[in-house]
């Protein structure tokens, strides 16, 4: 986990709180001791991108009153009659569909420092 | 034998509601040139086992409204009952006899073969077995000819396992299912649907002994309400998580549901446009941890009882007419002119006997291809051609519905519809899901037209 940290150059603190909800909901499990840390729970090609922003961001909205179970007003619009909302709606569909069908490895392919995660992880 | 001409040409196994659901839609398009050739063992179309005859008075678990034939008219069944005088006064939400929706089901296939002249041919025929040849598939048929297509579509839905126990626990409406004493002790195994059946029967008989229902977990099923489904969208629902994360996220949802003023009923049914793929995107293990752990619970809220029909079991289980036990069943001998069954309490290690008159086995449907009592499906297990799937819930399919055989090479001419695709699809035992699965199969299927 060190590991992950220092090679992308993030706070220790931080990524160890993003890992345990990834454990929680199932993406990765930990083991104790001194060969322990953080493995993929499953293969990386089976986690779809979308599925794990939903565990770390919730609903994939683009705007908070384009959800619906998190649906919160802007406050400040009409909903009826808000076209922003319709198109966001749309936005929304639109993240869903490209996140949902995108894999951890294919990610790892495009590059970035997110290989280096998923290397260290699978390794 | 019969040969394919130039034209399109698919063969359908199976003449209950899957296999007319899909010929339906296969026939919708006038405009391809299409042979459909139907075969049914039973000579009987769109009464399989669920909407056969034999279940006299027994009514369909989904309101009329979500049964039509066809998912982009959803009113075509309420049409249909509405021009055979149907009563409209209390509107579509209503739960009609399922010989009835048996009925609906061969005026469909009707309809298609008189709308489409020469394009429908439906046989009485028993498949013994399928074969892959040069110009697409062979079917071959218990009295020794074959069928030859393009494609053929094993539809061959639910069967029964045989009864539990050599025999001696029966069957409900099973030639062994003769008539008891009024007053005879009975018991069911399974507390499931099937027991709602059972117990049905036994009620419209005037039958007044004890029942003493057995199942695991002594769970019995909901009753409906008309409510609305909660909107949910695919951007909000947690896929790909593990079991406690998703029904952490589920109770949460119905618990902000019910603050809202809402029902539970809400959420199962706004998540059923997502159920498959939930079911997808789960691992192996969560789907394997999702059979053993949560279906019983989830099927009770899931498959729901009309709400009278409800009604009427929670007040015969509450006048102790009808005894629910979450027990394991251990087995059951003759005795005595009687039959003793022995089961075993849940959270008890000593195993009791009851004795009682007879023993229904309502376990629900055979799901194990293995042990199939299908000739057609047993073949091509048997023969490596197709195997079951990793879950061993049906036979193993791609995405598209096409058989996978023992090597993982997909044959695919040869396609499957129905609950046989629940390893896949989980969700795909109720109307609502086949015809969607009907019109998918069918598209694709006139596309290579």
């Amino acid at each position: 986990m060190g590991d992950i940290a220092r090679r992308n150059n993030i706070p220790k603190k931080f990524l160890d709180a993003i890992l345990s909800e990834l454990r929680n909901a199932g993406f990765v499990y930990s083991r104790k001791g001194k060969a322990g840390g953080y493995s993929l729970a499953r293969p990386a090609d089976e986690i779809k991108i979308g599925h794990v922003d939903r565990v770390l961001d919730g609903p994939l909205a683009p705007i908070p009153c384009a959800s619906k179970t998190r649906y919160q007003p802007c406050g400040d619009c009409d909903e009826a009659t808000c076209q922003i909302r319709r198109l966001m709606l749309d936005v929304r569909n639109a993240i869903a569909d490209v996140l949902d069908n995108t894999s951890l490895t294919q990610m790892c392919d495009m590059g970035g420092p997110e290989v280096l995660i998923a290397e260290t992880m699978t390794a | 034998m019969s040969t394919s001409s130039g034209r399109l040409s698919v063969t359908i196994i199976g003449g209950g509601a899957s296999g007319v659901l899909l010929a339906a839609h296969l026939l919708r398009n006038r405009d391809t040139d299409i042979r459909v050739t139907l075969i049914e063992r039973r000579g009987e179309f769109g009464q399989g086992l669920a909407y056969s005859a034999s279940q006299r008075d027994h009514k369909v678990n989904v309101p009329a409204r979500g049964m039509s034939a066809f998912a982009d008219d959803p009113e075509h069944f309420w049409r249909w009952l509405q021009q055979r005088g149907y009563p409209s006064s209390h509107g579509s939400w209503v739960f009609v006899p399922r010989r009835l929706y048996g009925a609906y089901l061969e005026h469909v296939l009707r309809e298609a073969g008189k709308s489409n002249p020469g394009r429908l041919l439906v046989m009485s025929e028993e498949v013994m077995a399928v074969r892959e040849s040069k110009n697409g598939i062979e079917t071959l048929l218990a009295n020794g000819t074959s069928v030859v297509s393009h494609s053929a579509v094993l539809a061959v839905g639910h069967e029964t396992q045989p009864a539990r126990s050599r025999g001696i626990a029966v069957r409900v409406g099973s030639e062994r299912d003769t008539p008891l004493p009024a007053d005879a002790e009975v018991m069911i195994l399974g507390s499931g649907l099937s027991m709602v059946d059972a117990w049905l029967s036994l009620a419209d008989a005037n039958h007044r002994g004890p029942i003493t229902v057995v199942s695991r977990n002594g769970l019995l099923p909901k009753g409906h309400r008309d409510v609305p489904p909660l909107s949910i969208d695919s951007a909000d629902v947690p896929f790909g998580t593990s079991l406690p994360y998703f029904m952490r996220w589920f109770r949460d949802l119905v618990d902000e549901t019910k603050k809202r003023g809402g029902d539970w009923r809400s959420v199962v049914d706004g998540l059923r446009p997502y159920n498959q793929r939930i079911w997808q995107s789960w691992s192996g293990h969560t789907k394997r941890q999702f059979l053993r752990h949560l279906r019983p619970w989830w099927n009770i809220h899931r498959h729901r009882l009309p709400p009278e029909l409800h009604e009427r079991l929670v007040a015969a289980v509450a006048s102790g007419q009808v005894k629910l036990v979450a027990a394991e069943f251990v087995g059951v001998e003759r005795a005595e002119g009687q039959v003793r069954a022995e089961i075993r309490r849940r959270g008890s290690s000593t195993r009791e006997k009851l004795g009682v008159a007879r023993v229904y086995d309502c376990g629900g449907v055979s799901v194990d291809v293995l042990s199939s009592s299908n000739p057609v499906i047993r073949d091509l297990v048997a023969h490596g051609r197709a195997r079951a799937d990793a879950l061993r819930i049906g036979l193993d399919v791609n995405e598209h519905c096409a058989v996978i055989d023992h090597a993982g090479k997909v044959t695919e001419k040869l396609l499957v519809i129905g609950p046989l695709t629940r390893g896949r699809f989980f969700e795909i035992e109720a109307i609502p899901d086949i015809r969607v699965q009907a019109a998918t199969l069918a598209a694709r299927i006139l596309s290579h037209a």
